[in-house]
């Protein structure tokens, strides 16, 4: 056991173990008096059952899972179009199998899965060998999954899928032609979808977005109470469990989505300082990591790792202050979930073997 | 991995480091200017959302009669509200609303509206004191409606439902009229008195509203209270009516049209009013149904009208006592005057017809007033001009409204040169011919029941012009003992004794041997308790004989009125009744006004009528309504 624990990265667990510990406080703050006040407790577990299998995957030589991430990748393809037939239907989206009382949300995983494959293709080829149309299968490996993760629906999902793509100008650099293209086939593409693509309640939804106070009681609801939430808790916060907003329930889905605005509202704008911290030592940790390992395929997988982590960070710390729109993506540490924070772990749980191999080389 | 690669990958992790820390940066400051710069405004929404003023609604003060028995009770009851701050916003919530509680979807989206506009105030009623069957209704609704609440208040009960449905008046929502009429003084949703003593009373009655401010979760429901300011209740009034005579009233009109005035002489008090066909308040403190809409505000009978004080009735004879009086003081007439009455009398050219069509021939002043003959007063009316009545009228406070403690109360019509000049410009000329017809209480003259029994406590006191009034004094919250108020100020308008004590003898002689006494059962209780007073019967119609007049109908019949004081040494009372279509007033009036006089003579010691006792039964309520009288 103890040779297994020193494949951990210190300064990786203890800034993971920092934040394992506040999302489960700010769970405890955000289930009280609702009918999910056991909240933190189930968390909890699911963080411990997350850190075991973060020691066990931190022991396995990381080339040995790179050299079955294709297997893997069918197997995930399968689950998703599993999850479509016979997934468990909630709130109009097919997203979960039901497992012994248990929901269990394919997607999470398989964006790592997908991350995996991906770094293992690029990764055993030399940069200057991989040609346009390799690119190109590559970043068709990653519109697959998502594709399939769409057709759920559950945007936000497919969306944490993307950061994956940032693996190819990792590799072979970056034209500012290409940036360029990038930017008018965006703007074009986004002209385009507004008026051809985007059904009406997406459009709204948009609207919505840019002005959330036009629409208070409804789908600008939950916004506008996230940023009174934040915006109340100033400096230094109500105090713990003493959050307004978030104790007379006016914040909705708190332990999920919303659960940084409960951390806002309660530890005020220190707090927010001290968990984005936290949140920029683990993406420096990951980026060190894909810098120290012995591999192409482990560097890739490690930066992509911090870029999904990233993605998450950005868009729900971002969407919750009204900065970005609303789109379901979870925190990690924060958010309630199983699936989510199983596949996290997992996923630093290979980062860390990476960082141990590298070192023992 | 090559060298080469190894150095531009660590080049390129080089630049996502710098995005990392760019984008916890970014983050970091949209807190800032969330959390710092604009904290006071969402610090400020987060309060206004989770604090919210609710008003305790005062109890209004209950309304006793003079002995203490409750008129008016108040008993708990449920309203189904929606709360200021939870008002529905989308027109589809409102509609399925209107649906689930079968209300005029556009009506409610309008009060919706209205409640909005209005910045604070009581929740907005959407039903009324449920009863069971309601409430099982409202939980239904209001598990698709989460914004809907439950409120308890307090109802107002009339015990006596028509018992003195006018006089009492009821509560209602202050109206949109009202509130743009005084501005400030209402808050939309208050309850106010909208007629009787209830409106004239409501300063009195109303107490002030109290709030507190609570906690409320999302749902509008109430987590913690704190700063309460507890409502002051409103004053217990006591009037100055006799439970036990209005129901004398009450029970001596039945069916019949009219009203009816009986005054306390020794402070105008008003002890009982009763105007016929009555309404129960009770009724009007639901929204109005299609059934009383028709019952009452349709009805050709005009039943919300109160004719004690807004009915104009043509006094008839019993506007001689005045012409006696004018007579009199103007010197056109004495004591002794005698006039032959031969059944008519010529005058400008135009008979005038005595009721009694084969004369009553030669006739003092007594003697013109116990038979009631129009020959005589229309020849003391020719002496006189119509400025003289006019002046005389004034002088004894005919004029001009009694300034009862009730609202819309009308003033008399006694008409006059310059009166004619206004109210008929196509005619404006005053004929004497006219005189005439005022002689006896007709033409142009008109008074309400409550100005004729005030002219006739004029006549019983010897000149004393009281103010009649109903509030009699607030009840002491301690000792629930009556504080009498002071009574509205009294102006005296002195009578010669001399000429006081024929008119006087002529009103007694009435109903001992004149008109009133025609009938048995007056003429039995004058025998027992003497009283004084004076017949009247009002054309409606002009007939050609009396033929004609059997087969009209109802309707076109003469207004029967009797008006005088009682008993006659020692006056205590003094009472005017009118009762519409009735035929004469001997027949019709003057028995109404002698139950009255039993009744406070003699029955009211040994026999007192129980006190009205509530036919509604408060299902919300574990007291059992009162009884019992308060005050010792």
């Amino acid at each position: 056991m103890r040779a297994r624990l020193r494949t951990l990265d210190p300064h990786l667990l203890w800034v993971l173990l920092a934040l394992m510990a506040l999302g489960t406080l700010t769970l405890y703050s955000a289930g009280r008096n609702t009918p999910q006040a056991g909240i933190w407790l189930k968390q909890g577990l699911w963080n411990l059952l997350g850190l075991t299998l973060m020691v066990l995957l931190a022991a396995v030589d990381p080339r040995r899972i790179l050299r079955i991430s294709f297997p893997a990748y069918l197997l995930g393809l399968v689950a998703l179009a599993a999850v479509l037939v016979v997934g468990r239907k909630i709130g109009g989206a097919t997203r979960w199998f039901v497992f012994a009382g248990q929901t269990f949300q394919p997607s999470e995983l398989m964006k790592w899965i997908t991350l995996l494959y991906v770094s293992y293709r690029l990764g055993t080829r030399a940069p200057e060998t991989v040609g346009r149309w390799e690119l190109l299968g590559s970043a068709g490996l990653v519109a697959f999954p998502m594709l399939l993760v769409l057709k759920q629906p559950d945007l936000g999902m497919a969306l944490s899928f993307l950061p994956i793509l940032l693996l190819i100008p990792l590799m072979k650099g970056l034209k500012w032609r290409w940036v360029l293209l990038l930017v008018v086939g965006v703007s074009v593409g986004g002209v385009f979808g507004w008026r051809h693509v985007l059904k009406p309640y997406q459009k709204q939804r948009v609207m919505i977005f840019l002005d959330p106070s036009a629409d208070l009681q409804g789908k600008g609801y939950q916004v506008n109470q996230s940023r009174i939430a934040i915006g109340s808790g100033g400096l230094f916060g109500k105090g713990f469990t003493s959050g307004s907003q978030t104790q007379l329930n006016f914040l909705p889905v708190k332990t999920t989505d919303f659960a940084f605005s409960v951390w806002a509202e309660e530890r005020g704008f220190l707090g927010v300082l001290f968990v984005l911290g936290l949140f920029g030592l683990l993406l420096t940790r990951l980026l060190d990591a894909a810098s120290q390992a012995r591999t192409s395929a482990e560097a890739y997988f490690c930066a992509g790792a911090a870029a999904i982590f990233a993605m998450h960070l950005m868009v729900n710390v971002g969407m919750v202050a009204g900065a970005l729109p609303n789109k379901g993506m979870v925190l990690p540490f924060f958010s309630a979930g199983g699936s989510s924070t199983l596949s996290f772990f997992l996923a630093l749980g290979l980062v860390m073997g990476v960082l141990h191999r590298a070192k023992v080389k | 991995m090559e060298p080469r690669q190894r150095v531009l990958l660590q080049r390129r992790l080089g630049v996502f480091r710098a995005l990392a820390w760019g984008l916890v940066l970014v983050l970091g400051s949209i807190y800032a200017w969330l959390q710092i710069v604009r904290h006071g405004e969402f610090k400020q929404l987060a309060l206004q959302q989770a604090v919210k003023v609710r008003p305790i609604p005062a109890p209004r003060g209950l309304i006793l009669d003079r002995n203490g028995y409750r008129l008016v009770d108040n008993r708990r009851a449920l309203h189904l509200v929606i709360q200021r701050e939870d008002l529905p916003t989308k027109p589809d919530v409102v509609e399925a609303l209107a649906q689930a509680l079968q209300m005029d979807p556009a009506a409610l989206a309008r009060k919706i509206q209205a409640y909005r506009a209005a910045g604070k105030g009581s929740p907005l009623v959407l039903k009324e004191n449920m009863d069971e069957a309601d409430i099982a209704v409202a939980e239904r609704v209001r598990s698709r409606f989460p914004f809907l609440s439950m409120e308890v208040a307090p109802r107002r009960v009339y015990l006596g439902d028509e018992l003195a449905g006018h006089v009492l008046g009821y509560v209602g929502e202050v109206d949109d009229d009202l509130m743009k009429a005084k501005p400030g003084l209402y808050h939309l949703g208050e309850t106010i008195g909208k007629d009787g003593f209830e409106a004239s009373g409501n300063d009195r009655l109303k107490g002030v509203d109290g709030q507190k401010r609570i906690l409320v979760d999302q749902l509008g429901q109430e987590v913690a209270s704190f700063g309460q300011v507890d409502a002051v209740p409103g004053h217990t009034v006591f009037l100055t009516l006799d439970a036990g005579l209005q129901k004398v009233l009450q029970d001596a009109f039945g069916e019949e049209a009219g009203a009816a005035v009986v005054l306390d002489l020794r402070d105008g008090g008003v002890l009982a009013m009763y105007s016929s066909p009555s309404y129960d308040p009770n009724l009007f403190l639901n929204r109005l149904s299609q059934e009383m809409v028709d019952r009452y505000l349709r009805n050709p009978a005009r039943p919300m009208i109160n004719r004690a004080t807004q009915g104009i009735y043509a006094p008839g004879s019993t506007f001689k006592l005045l012409i006696a009086l004018a007579g009199l003081e103007k010197g056109v007439i004495t004591p002794q005057t005698v006039i032959y009455c031969s059944g008519k009398k010529n005058f400008y050219g135009r008979d005038f017809r005595c009721d009694k069509p084969t004369g009553h021939g030669a006739l003092n002043l007594v003697q013109a007033i116990a038979q009631s003959c129009d020959v005589y007063f229309y020849e003391v009316a020719s002496r006189l001009d119509i400025d003289d009545i006019y002046a005389t009228a004034a002088k004894y406070g005919l004029t001009v409204p009694t300034g009862i403690d009730l609202p819309r109360e009308k003033a008399p019509r006694i008409p006059s040169r310059e009166w004619k000049r206004k109210a008929v410009p196509r005619d404006p000329k005053w004929y004497a011919g006219e005189t005439i017809s005022v002689g006896i209480g007709q033409g142009a003259v008109g008074i309400t029941p409550i100005a004729l029994a005030r002219f006739y406590a004029l006549l019983a006191t010897k000149g004393r012009l009281l103010t009649p009034h109903l509030f009699l004094g607030l009840r002491d919250d301690q000792t629930n003992a009556l504080e009498p108020a002071p009574p509205p100020i009294a102006r005296d308008a002195p009578l010669d004794p001399k000429l006081w004590s024929v008119l006087d003898e002529g009103l007694s002689e009435v109903v001992r041997s004149g008109t009133a006494a025609a009938n048995p059962f007056v003429l039995e209780i004058a025998k027992e308790i003497p009283f004084a007073g004076k017949t009247g019967t009002a054309q409606v119609a002009t007939f050609v004989d009396k033929a004609h007049y059997a087969r009209q109908a109802k309707h076109l019949k003469d207004h029967a009125l009797f008006a005088g004081y009682a008993p006659r040494d020692r006056p205590q009372i003094a009472f005017a009744v009118v009762v519409e279509n009735a035929g004469f007033g001997s027949t019709a009036a003057a028995p109404i006004a002698a139950k009255v006089v039993k009744y406070w003579c003699v029955d009211r010691f040994s026999n007192p009528l129980p006190p009205p006792r509530g036919r509604l039964v408060d299902p919300f309520s574990p007291e059992q309504p009162q009884q019992s009288p308060e005050a010792p």
